[in-house]
């Protein structure tokens, strides 16, 4: 049985449709800006952040995506028994803590679309966008579902902000992955939606090859240091798509610009033999955006695949890693035929796709 | 599909297999500290992790006599845990770290992911294989044995499935059960009994 990933709707800094994201893209855009009084201490911060989000802003950007997936996807589809909705994110709606943060995504998600079946959450840290579509897609092989809509999501809030600044794991620039230069994370938010289907179809689809995760079990909140998790999750990947290393001619990494995440990476893909494969990570234009990150960066990946153009991997300009990447430093046209999505996150985990263009 | 062993802990004490291993005694500490002790258990770290961790820890240890001499633990288990609001209780707690304290705990922060109570077991026993967690409304049985099938015929030959709940201090529980690819057997009803008499204990 073939499986096929249909772009649904997506909505970051850089705009609010698959479209105006490519254009950004093609001109190495960054939704990345200094916002003042973001910080803990009340400092100005680099983060990638909505500009028209301002008030409930969970349920905002989130209300959103259901509206443009009702424009992008036929109702009927998004109503059916045999449609269900898996919704990746890291931690919902902040604002709503104290009663249940959780709660407003399925009563948000159940009104819009009327589907009969309880929308699936799935929350796995920085993994989950990527996690989310290969359970999708298992769905689909099972035959349980018909089409599963992915949608990816998380916001900006003090929460993760102060979060991520008391680990001192924030750049005082914008990110820089790979780069000799990197010194940690920018911020995102961003939601993202995909439709994982049994049928092809008129639209435009890429084939799902297949998928996989795995647990570095060395660390909590480190990367492993020899990229174990990666190599092992690229590896089941592979096994599991029947096809060989040799076939993936681009691949779409994590690429969080710490200096230990883009080192594990680097180690990991040149164990595997990747290391003469074009790279990028898209968090120079998106920044990290959590729960959404798998699902944005798909999305943008099947535009590579779509237009055939991979894209700068921003903020990089000299590689800073101790073993050899072939990160793109410009645009480059090219043929692609298999893609490789890797993610990986606190709590050890990392997640894989692979998929390839039709025709 | 086979139950090969299963775990809970909560207030009352820690159970496998339906027995009482240990039960609660010192209502001065935290229970999950007390059983701890009374276990006489050596993870030092256990007093680093929050409370979703340290019952998972528990509930784990009375199951380790099942993991041996299985090699397939190491990368065909898949661990399938859910919950029901996440790392709310950590989360309320590094809430309070900025906003009453004034400083923004880092090692509170590290636990506000629900997925970090996965990737303590798989530091803790060198498991490599897959981990997902779920945001659940309830412990649901059907979704379990939905997401068990999947990893089966994805190619995994064990699942550890786990449920724990910590809206509130002291009203922590966790279920644990493993779970083989072995026999055609349905297990629904069976996995609904048993955390049923847990609950019931």
């Amino acid at each position: 049985m073939k499986i096929y990933l249909k772009y649904g709707a997506l909505i970051s800094p850089l705009g609010n449709d698959i479209g105006s994201h490519f254009n950004a893209l093609l001109h190495h855009e960054s939704g990345i800006q200094l916002q003042k009084e973001e910080g803990f201490d009340g400092a100005a911060l680099y983060l990638s952040k909505i500009p028209w989000l301002t008030e409930n802003r969970y349920n905002t950007l989130l209300s959103k995506i259901c509206d443009d997936l009702l424009v992008n996807v036929s109702t009927a589809l998004l109503q059916s028994p045999k449609t269900a909705i898996i919704l990746s994110t890291t931690k919902a709606n902040m604002e709503e803590v104290d009663a249940d943060s959780f709660a407003s995504s399925r009563r948000i998600i159940s009104e819009k679309f009327q589907n009969p079946n309880e929308t699936i959450i799935l929350s796995n840290a920085c993994i989950s966008g990527v996690l989310a579509i290969n359970l999708a897609a298992d769905y689909i092989q099972m035959g349980t579902f018909d089409e599963v809509v992915v949608i990816g999501i998380d916001v900006l809030n003090d929460f993760v902000i102060n979060g991520f600044q008391s680990l001192r794991a924030l750049s005082d620039e914008p990110c820089l992955p790979f780069d000799e230069n990197r010194k940690g994370v920018s911020l995102g938010e961003a939601c993202g939606a995909i439709v994982v289907s049994n049928k092809g179809g008129a639209d435009f689809s890429v084939e799902y090859l297949g998928g996989a995760s795995s647990n570095d079990a060395n660390h909590i909140s480190g990367p492993s240091r020899t990229g174990e998790g990666l190599v092992r999750v690229v590896n089941k990947t592979l096994d599991r798509s029947n096809s060989k290393k040799e076939e993936i001619n681009y691949i779409s990494a994590h690429g969080t610009a710490t200096l230990f995440n883009d080192e594990m990476e680097a180690i990991g893909f040149n164990r595997l033999g990747l290391e003469n494969v074009p790279i990028n990570s898209f968090k120079g234009n998106f920044g990290h955006t959590l729960g959404a990150a798998g699902i944005v960066e798909v999305l943008m990946c099947m535009v590579s695949m779509e237009k055939n153009t991979l894209f700068k991997s921003v903020g990089f300009e000299k590689l800073g890693t101790t073993v050899p990447l072939t990160v793109l430093s410009e645009n480059l046209d090219l043929d692609l035929h298999v893609v490789l999505k890797t993610a990986s996150g606190f709590g050890g985990g990392n997640a894989a796709l692979l998929m390839r263009k039709i025709g | 599909m086979k139950i090969v062993a299963h775990s809970y802990v909560n207030s009352k004490g820690v159970f496998l297999n339906g027995d009482c291993v240990q039960t609660r005694v010192d209502l001065e500490v935290h229970f999950l500290n007390d059983l701890y002790r009374k276990l006489e258990l050596n993870y030092p770290k256990f007093y680093k992790m929050d409370t979703l961790s340290k019952s998972a820890l528990l509930a784990d240890f009375v199951l380790t006599p099942y993991y041996t001499e299985k090699p397939e633990l190491e990368d065909q288990l898949q661990l399938i845990f859910a919950n029901d609001e996440s790392s709310k209780q950590t989360d309320l707690k590094f809430i309070d770290s900025y906003e009453l304290k004034e400083n923004a705990s880092p090692s509170l922060f590290v636990y506000t992911l629900p997925n970090i109570v996965t990737g303590e077991l798989a530091i803790k026993h060198k498991w490599y294989g897959e981990n997902t967690f779920f945001i659940l409304p309830d412990f649901q049985t059907k979704f379990y044995v939905e997401q068990m099938e999947m990893s089966f015929a994805r190619g995994n030959k064990y699942c550890l499935c786990g449920w724990m709940s910590n809206k509130t201090e002291e009203n922590e529980e966790c279920f644990l059960f493993l779970v083989s690819q072995s026999e055609n057997k349905n297990v629904t009803n069976e996995i609904e009994n048993i955390l049923n008499t847990y609950r019931n204990e």
